[in-house]
């Protein structure tokens, strides 16, 4: 029997038992959804890839069934008019929807006409046209690029772009798939913060359909959990966060604070904090302050005494000299022949600088992540390690050997590059032809560590060797391009934002498969990517990238305790590693997991509080 | 003998080395990334930009109505003509880089092949007569009336590239759009060049990431040395094979983000109404009366030319 959930008597958009099959599905897409959403609220719907929260969204905004064919029960309704039986240019004007890829949404050249597009085809007057354009521009922060070509914006730019061109239809509620699935942690806060002042200023009623629910938890106003195709819950966070059974049932992400509240209740005082913020302001005055400053200073004197992991530490500035790494003996990578050198590096693109004379040395065996913000230079310095682009200056070399460009056939067999785009990696019929493809033009080194075989057992695709790689989840596929990249036995393994898009579950099992990968193969890891919390913080050291510059160079638990440095240059640390340095004023190193930072805490819970409150000592938090 | 074998040497170079150069100057100064600059526009604030899109649309008309009605003998000066407003409009580096070999790729062709090939009536004056030894091919040496002929004919190509390639970096296609409903025309028209040209550049990034791609997992796409010449069959099959390759990732690709496209289009209300509304308004200007005056005149002009046989084709 269905659980029937509560709708508010005010809600503007109601699902009232709506399931959903695609054409040729075997299983509901939806099922008996449930779903009210009122004017002016933030709704944040969460769950796991697959689980019906695109397709929720499509119904929500009327696409489903008039554009998207299937079979479809109960009724999506606007103030009671049913929606589906609108055309989807009338639904747009009372539910608007943002699609979560902003390039394929971007049918015109510029952000004015790209704003002015729908109220131009709804033949509306011109001076409503402009009235429009211009409050959608205002209200989106993209005024002053309202003559900007769509080509060369931002991540950011181009999503608010793309919210603006849909509020532009004047929508009462404004629907987003993954919004912040290409950006940068500081674009995700523009667009966050853009969202939240439509629904607080204009009444603009805001569905969020997100995995990355640390970012959008401090703006919601309720939070929904989805599975199977059906509403788990549907309740303001703190409730919805309360019990931990239902996400952890489902494999979905809770925000770092929840969880670090839910391990000390006594230190939160049994509220739920939603943000860093929240959770400064609770734990400020408690006996956590003093236990994570005494457990700060024995890390610092365990450092000091002998080697940890990852070991060395950030010149006194917070930055190492140019090319010194960390090992993991806690010996800098220089003592040891790097397998990836860039040295001097610059890289120019129609005169301007995007790389400017970075100097990198990685050593063999070591994994490191490489953060910026869009734009930041991280793609086009990973990719000169295959001969893709040609440097202005400098040099790359693997293990001494110049990396020549353009010879990306010759390099791709030291250095495996994973795109982000992986599916633009796979050519072939069947899973098993994928994993052979590049040993057909390619001989392999003999006794490699991954063979097509051992590929096949190792990465799970035993029995599907003969099924279509199209035919694989999202994830899927993904393996599958990393496993046949690595049969070639490469040296290096660059990994270019491997998991963009994903939800925590699969961001799990990803990193589980990397370190498994890393213990049988030994290989040199350097991953991409603008995912700090989730890829980052499971680096042994961090480079930092800014304007085409490294900023910051050293152990994760070291450059991620450089807050200020890090948002400087467009990145947000973690929500553990701000709360730490925010609780403690200053912090030479940080813990990344809940589990380590409960654990750090107790350790130290009977210091007491006058021998710590660092944060006093610092001027306060 | 000695003399022979230079003269048959620099001939072949002669007959040999422009071809050469042209897929050469393509991939060294374009390459398919480069190509994304040849439709690309470039917001600007110069006088061209703001012209009626009306008028925009009807240059390439007009100056193709002068390139077909009149004579060889005109088609330099229409060519000259075509170039001038690019002064004014002082496009990119890159967009110049592509514009020059778009220019000089044709222009070369024309001139070097009718210098080859084209005999003028007897008696003929080379500007170098090739030896026995090469004219047997069928060319009997270059000539400078085939070479100012070859020329003509790359200008009056050269002048449709020049005018529509002008109005394409200078003009959002949403004026293109609007131009078109003032032309009674319906707004679909203006939809298919929009996602045409909003879309193009996008293709060819996709198509250069997965050539890209293809070699990341092993495919060798390395060219040879042109000195190589065992080599060069091996090359162009396996350049062939990846065409076959690249296929299904750029189809997948292409048809998912057209599903979303079109989704976005119906929900923004395209093709609800006949007629648009228009954010922008185009009142004429003294630059669009001049414009509309130069463009009457040049065509006017022509037709008057002709009338009185100057610079008439022979029909």
């Amino acid at each position: 029997m269905r659980r029937r959930l509560a709708i508010s008597s005010n809600s503007e958009l109601v699902a009232d038992d709506v399931s959903f099959a695609y054409v040729g599905a075997t299983k509901a897409a939806l099922r008996h959804i449930e779903f009210g959403v009122d004017p002016g609220e933030v709704v944040l719907i969460t769950g796991v890839s697959g689980c019906g929260k695109s397709t929720l969204a499509l119904a929500l905004c009327g696409l489903i069934p008039c554009r998207i064919p299937g079979e479809l029960r109960g009724q999506v309704m606007f103030r009671g008019k049913p929606l589906s039986g609108m055309k989807p240019h009338e639904a747009s004007q009372l539910v608007g929807m943002v699609f979560q890829n902003p390039n394929l949404q971007l049918i015109n050249q510029t952000v004015v006409s790209e704003v002015a597009f729908g109220p131009e085809n709804l033949a509306l007057p011109h001076d409503e046209i402009v009235r429009r354009v211009n409050w959608c521009l205002d209200v989106t922060g993209m005024e002053g690029m309202r003559k900007a070509t769509t080509v060369t914006l931002s991540g950011g730019q181009k999503q608010r772009t793309a919210i603006a061109a849909t509020l532009a239809m004047k929508p009462q509620i404004l629907v987003l798939d993954e919004p912040l699935s290409d950006l940068d942690p500081v674009g995700a806060q523009e667009v966050l913060a853009t969202l939240q002042r439509l629904a607080r200023d204009e009444g603009t009623a805001v569905v969020i359909i997100e995995h990355r629910v640390d970012e959008v938890a401090p703006w919601a106003d309720r939070v929904v959990l989805m599975d199977n195709g059906r509403v788990l819950l549907d309740q303001p966070p703190r409730q919805a966060w309360a019990d931990a059974a239902p996400w952890a049932r489902t494999g979905v992400g809770v925000p770092d604070v929840v969880q670090l509240a839910h391990a000390l209740p006594d230190a939160f005082g049994g509220e739920l904090p939603l943000s860093v913020g929240d959770a400064v302001g609770q734990l400020a005055d408690t006996w956590v302050v003093p236990a994570l400053a005494a457990a700060g200073e024995a890390r610092a004197l365990g450092a000091a005494s002998g080697p940890r992991s990852p070991g060395g530490a950030l010149a006194g500035n917070g930055r190492l000299p140019a090319g010194t790494a960390i090992s993991l003996s806690g010996l800098p990578a220089g003592s040891r022949p790097p397998v990836l050198a860039w040295e001097g590096i610059s890289v120019e693109f129609d005169g301007k600088r995007a790389i400017n004379d970075v100097t990198l040395r990685v050593a063999e065996g070591e994994s490191v992540a490489i953060i910026g913000a869009n734009g930041s230079g991280k793609s086009t310095l990973v990719s000169l390690a295959v001969g893709m682009g040609t440097p202005c200056a400098g040099q790359v070399f693997f293990r001494g050997q110049p990396v020549q460009p353009g010879k990306v056939f010759e390099h791709s067999a030291q250095v495996a590059l994973l795109l982000q785009a992986a599916d633009e990696m796979l050519f072939e019929d069947s899973v098993i032809d994928e994993l052979k493809f590049g040993t057909k033009f390619r001989a392999l080194p003999p006794n490699p560590v991954l063979d097509v075989e051992g590929a096949i057992d190792f990465f799970g695709f035993r029995g599907l060797e003969e099924m279509s790689p199209w035919e694989l989840s999202q994830g899927g596929r993904q393996r599958l391009a990393l496993a046949a990249l690595l049969v070639g036995a490469p040296g290096v393994l660059v990994l270019d934002e491997p998991t963009t898009g994903q939800d925590a579950e699969h961001m799990r099992s990803f990193l589980r498969l990397l370190a498994a990968v890393r213990k049988r193969t030994g290989l040199t890891v350097i991953t991409v990517t603008h995912d700090i919390r989730g890829l980052a913080s499971h680096a042994e050291r961090i480079v930092l990238l800014g304007e085409g510059e490294v900023r910051l160079d050293g152990p994760t638990t070291q450059v991620l305790a450089q807050t200020e440095e890090l948002k400087r240059w467009g990145v947000l640390s973690p929500p553990l590693p701000r709360l730490e340095a925010d609780l403690l004023g200053h912090c030479d190193d940080v813990l990344l997991s809940v589990a380590g930072f409960v654990s750090a805490v107790n350790a130290y819970r009977g210091v007491p509080v006058d021998q710590g409150a660092p944060a006093e000592r610092a001027g306060g938090v | 003998m000695s003399n022979l074998l230079v003269r048959t040497i620099f001939s072949y170079l002669i007959i040999f080395v422009p071809p050469l150069i042209l897929p050469w100057m393509f991939i060294k100064l374009v390459g398919l990334g480069g190509l994304r600059d040849l439709v690309t526009y470039e917001a600007r604030d110069t006088p061209l930009h703001k012209l009626d899109p009306r008028l925009k649309v009807l240059y390439p008309i007009a100056m193709g109505i002068l390139s077909i009605v009149l004579n060889w003998d005109f088609m330099l000066i229409v060519f000259g003509l075509s170039v001038i407003p690019w002064f004014w409009l002082k496009p990119s580096r890159a967009k110049v880089r592509v514009l020059m070999v778009m220019v000089i790729g044709p222009a070369l062709t024309g001139f070097w092949s009718q210098g080859l090939y084209y005999l003028p009536p007897q008696p003929i004056h080379y500007i170098y007569q090739f030896p026995g030894t090469i004219s047997w091919m069928g060319s009997p040496g270059i000539t400078a009336y085939g070479m100012v002929f070859g020329l003509q004919q790359s200008a009056r190509v050269l002048v449709t590239v020049s005018t529509s390639m002008l109005i394409l970096v200078s003009t959002d296609v949403g004026d293109f759009t609007w131009a078109f409903e003032r032309f009674r025309m319906p707004p679909q028209v203006g939809f298919a060049l929009t996602a045409a040209l909003r879309f193009l550049p996008d293709m060819i990034s996709r198509t250069t990431l997965v050539l890209r791609a293809v070699e990341l997992r092993g495919y060798d796409m390395s060219r040879p040395r042109w000195f190589q010449v065992r080599l060069w069959p091996d090359y162009v099959k396996r350049l062939s094979r990846c065409i076959v390759i690249i296929t299904v990732p750029l189809l997948v690709g292409s048809l998912r983000g057209t599903t979303t496209m079109a989704m976005v289009a119906d929900a923004r209300g395209f093709g609800v109404n006949r007629r648009r509304g228009s954010l922008q308004e185009h009142p004429l200007t003294a630059y669009d009366i001049g414009g509309y005056v130069i463009l009457v005149l040049l065509v006017g002009g022509a037709i008057v030319l002709n009338h009185f046989r100057i610079g008439a084709r022979p029909y």
